[in-house]
């Protein structure tokens, strides 16, 4: 990685920033020339418009893909971005200002459409009001002529014309009143009472006593005529949002428009961005940034064939950002690395090591020929016919990878789909073969040989930690910390050699064990001498160095975590035989062999997606646990060249 | 005596316990994806992944209990020959795959509920969410692997 810092004429800015962006191989960093009479540019303003709009296309396209689904297969997240030629976005930015306007009315028409719905909502309440009421043949709000004093209202409880005249006069006997029941219910019943104006005062009182209380909404209509208007306007509002949804479902053709639009604005957004970053004097700017080594020189050439300008590289400092660079076989697992950290200043780059562990152990824990054909079927048609772009394009072709060594692990361990072949030989011929003496080659069988593959696992194990102590011992001879080479790393990679040793020894010869033993011997005094050298004073280094002998729990459960490579290896093998024990079960006739179909497809697609993510999980979990925590400092940040950074469409790079 | 009985026991063991477990997993789990996809229905495939992750329990469970069924001869009726000893064998295997997925099922739908809620919140922690759930998976997977180990052998014991 080098530092760059590109100088040039401020009317050229646009210009150069275009290229830069175009290009995609800078990352761009903050100038700080304060006080050095170079001045920063505010653009938030301009931002705030570009911002604005992208946020606009998102909620149109929002609203849109309501009203008229996008139609898309199952499969089409696969599939890449869109090309677009790079003539075209001059089209894209002339249609822009259209486009906005657009997308401004469908917003406009899907708030009118929610107006009109809450105003329904309004309506159905009032109507449902109003329905009480709906024998009245005068007004709701008439209070009365110049002799009488009408009162329109509701009373809380049941009550027939009679038992109401009834409980009026027993409330006040003085008076005189005359009264229409409109609608009555439990708990509530709408009257009407007539009374002499003269009465009017007392009427009221009378009726309060009662419970008495006018209507919620009363109107000068008689609530027939009322009912009817608002029907009526219920009615245009609904029409009128069914216009709205139609308006809005107009404008589905221009979707695509939309899209290529909300990019385009991104990317000027992005720019502008930029120039926050940038230093200026009046008639010159200063763009300051990272660069990885290899595209120093074509950096050069694009800006100084743009416009006129003068470019610098010098040494980037320590918090530079990463940018791994592998070749094909190792590229697909940076993905990986980055999930889980990007390499720190002082790590070396894990990746070739990470991806020739990932696929060996993905492999032995999904081992199955069937599976591992399915997968790199599957990846490369995916990737032959959608085209898909660089970061799915990689993870599919670390499964197309973890598929071959699949396939490997399947043969050697004579798994193909379970034992299908076998299987389905015996079913239909009732003979008893077993996969073994199907396939010409020699075959491990993981039921059988469990304990034997139990040990390889955990040898295979031993040599990935022993890689990963062996990345700590070079890092630390690289940065000249001799002693954490030898003391710290070398003496527990001899004495884990010491044990193995000493295992294989047990097995087979005893000269062996006693080298072992006498390695192991040998590393724990060193290690009991070594490890508390930062301690003070005799008893402090003692007591360090003692303790440092309990780390050896750690890499027993270490070493012991491998046993998994064997059980998911067999978790594999025995779902697929008994998903073909079952699919075999109704016979060999017409009815059993369509039955055998269908279990053989669902067991083996259940089996499939559960195994392959029990292995891309815990092949994960190996790496970072097991193998990273040995040497694997992280904390490094990833390299994100300023370019065009869009999420429908990409601009192919000029010819 | 004959070991019939205890092999079939042990085949139910295996396949009710494990059951058990996967089922309130899955159960808990389904319960906080409903909540969620009755805000976002476009949710439906991630939450329907999460929310399977607890389900493998039962299925290891299955598959002891089937290779005992098969094992024994309780499938192709050669039952009458288990000894007494093949039919404690058997029940002694179930029970690490019944317990183990028992507990697991249920940790494991705990770890699911979680995970749900946070790909909720934003969609990139899926994957993250989707990793943690599958490490509570191993402890299911050894139980299973012991009780499959026994459950193989076991016709070559007297």
């Amino acid at each position: 990685m080098k530092s760059v810092r590109i100088i040039a004429l401020r009317k050229d800015r646009k210009r150069l920033l275009e290229h830069l962006q175009d290009s995609g191989l800078v990352e761009i960093r903050e100038s700080d020339y304060s006080g050095k009479g170079l001045t920063k540019v505010d653009m938030t303003s301009q931002m705030q418009v570009f911002e604005r709009n992208v946020a606009l296309t998102e909620h149109a396209l929002k609203i849109l893909e309501e009203a008229v689904p996008e139609k898309s297969g199952m499969l089409s997240s696969f599939s890449g971005r869109r090309e677009v030629n790079p003539d075209e976005i001059g089209v894209i930015a002339s249609k822009s200002g259209d486009v906005i306007i657009s997308c401004d009315r469908i917003v406009e028409l899907d708030k009118e459409r929610s107006d009109n719905a809450a105003e329904q909502v309004k309506i159905r309440s009032k109507l449902a009001l109003l329905e009480t009421w709906k024998n009245l043949d005068i007004p709701l709000n008439t209070t009365g002529t110049k002799s009488t004093a009408v009162f329109i209202g509701t009373l809380p409880e049941e009550y027939g014309e009679q038992s109401l005249k009834e409980k009026i006069a027993a409330e006040n006997p003085a008076l005189e009143c005359e009264l229409e029941i409109i609608h009555s219910e439990p708990n509530m019943t709408n009257a009407v009472v007539f009374v002499p104006i003269s009465q009017r005062v007392m009427a009221e009182d009378t009726l309060r006593s009662l419970g008495y209380s006018r209507p919620m909404s009363p109107t000068s209509k008689v609530p027939k005529v009322k009912t009817e208007q608002l029907l009526e306007k219920s009615k245009r509002l609904e029409e009128e949002s069914e216009q709205a949804e139609n308006e809005i479902k107009s404008f589905a053709p221009i979707r695509e428009d939309i899209k290529m639009t909300q990019d385009y604005f991104k990317i000027r957004t992005d720019k502008y961005s930029v120039i926050n970053k940038l230093s200026h004097t009046r008639h010159v700017f200063v763009v300051e940034g990272y660069i990885p080594e290899s595209d120093c020189e074509k950096l050069e050439q694009i800006c100084t064939r743009a416009v006129d300008c003068c470019v610098e590289f010098s040494d980037a400092g320590d918090d530079a950002p990463v940018k791994l660079k592998n070749n094909k076989f190792a590229e697909p697992v940076e993905g990986i690395l980055m999930m889980y950290s990007p390499p720190g200043k002082t790590d070396i780059d894990p990746t070739p090591l990470l991806a020739f562990f990932f696929y060996f152990f993905f492999g032995m824990m999904f081992s199955d020929a069937g599976y591992g054909i399915l997968m790199i079927i599957a990846t490369a048609l995916i990737i032959k016919i959608f085209k898909p772009d660089k970061s799915m394009r990689n993870t599919l072709k670390l499964f197309q990878y973890c598929g071959i060594s699949t396939t490997l692990w399947g043969l050697l361990f004579g798994s193909i789909f379970g034992d299908a072949p076998a299987a389905f030989c015996n079913a239909f011929t009732g003979s008893s073969l077993t996969m073994a003496e199907i396939l010409p080659w020699p075959t491990i069988d993981l039921q059988k040989d469990a304990l034997m593959m139990m040990i390889v696992s955990i040898a295979f194990g031993l040599v990935h930690i022993l890689v990963g102590m062996g990345c700590k011992f070079y890092i630390c001879i690289r940065q000249k910390d001799y002693a954490g080479a030898f003391f710290d790393t070398g003496l527990w990679m001899l004495m884990l050699i010491g044990f193995a040793v000493l295992a294989v020894g047990m097995a087979f010869s005893p000269a062996l064990v006693t080298v072992g033993g006498l390695i192991a011997i040998a590393c724990a005094v060193g290690l009991v001498l070594t490890q508390g050298r930062n301690n003070k004073g005799i008893v402090g280094k003692a007591v360090g160095g003692l303790a440092s002998l309990y780390d050896i729990t750690g890499y027993i459960s270490d070493l012991l975590s491998y046993s998994r490579l064997l059980a998911l290896g067999l978790t594999t093998a025995v779902m697929g035989q008994v998903f073909n024990m079952l699919s075999t079960m109704m016979g060999t006739n017409v009815l059993g062999i369509l039955f055998m179909i269908i279990i053989f497809v669902v067991g083996h697609a259940i089996s499939i997606g559960l195994n392959a993510l029990g292995s891309y999980v815990h092949t994960m979990r190996l790496q970072y646990v097991e193998m990273f925590s040995k040497f694997y400092e992280g904390g490094g940040k990833e390299f994100q060249p300023f370019s065009l950074n869009s999420k429908y469409i990409k601009i192919q790079e000029d010819k | 005596m004959n070991g019939i009985f205890l092999a079939i026991l042990g085949a139910s063991l295996a396949t009710a316990l494990a059951g058990i477990g996967s089922a309130k997993g899955v159960g808990s789990a389904a319960q906080t994806a409903m909540g969620v996809l009755s805000e976002d229905a476009s949710m439906f495939g991630k939450m329907l992944v999460l929310t399977l992750l607890p389900g493998t329990q039962g299925l290891y469970g299955f598959i002891v209990g089937f290779l005992i069924l098969v094992n024994s001869g309780v499938l192709n009726g050669a039952a009458s020959n288990v000894t007494l000893i093949q039919g404690l064998a058997y029940v002694g295997a179930s029970l690490a795959i019944g317990l183990g997925g028992l507990f697991s099922g249920i940790a494991q739908g705990k770890a699911a509920v979680s995970g749900i809620a946070m790909s909720a919140k934003d969609d990139k922690n899926f994957s993250k969410a989707m990793v943690s759930i599958t490490l509570v998976e191993i402890y299911a997977l050894l139980s299973f692997i012991v009780s499959l180990l026994v459950v193989i052998q076991v016709p070559n014991l007297g």
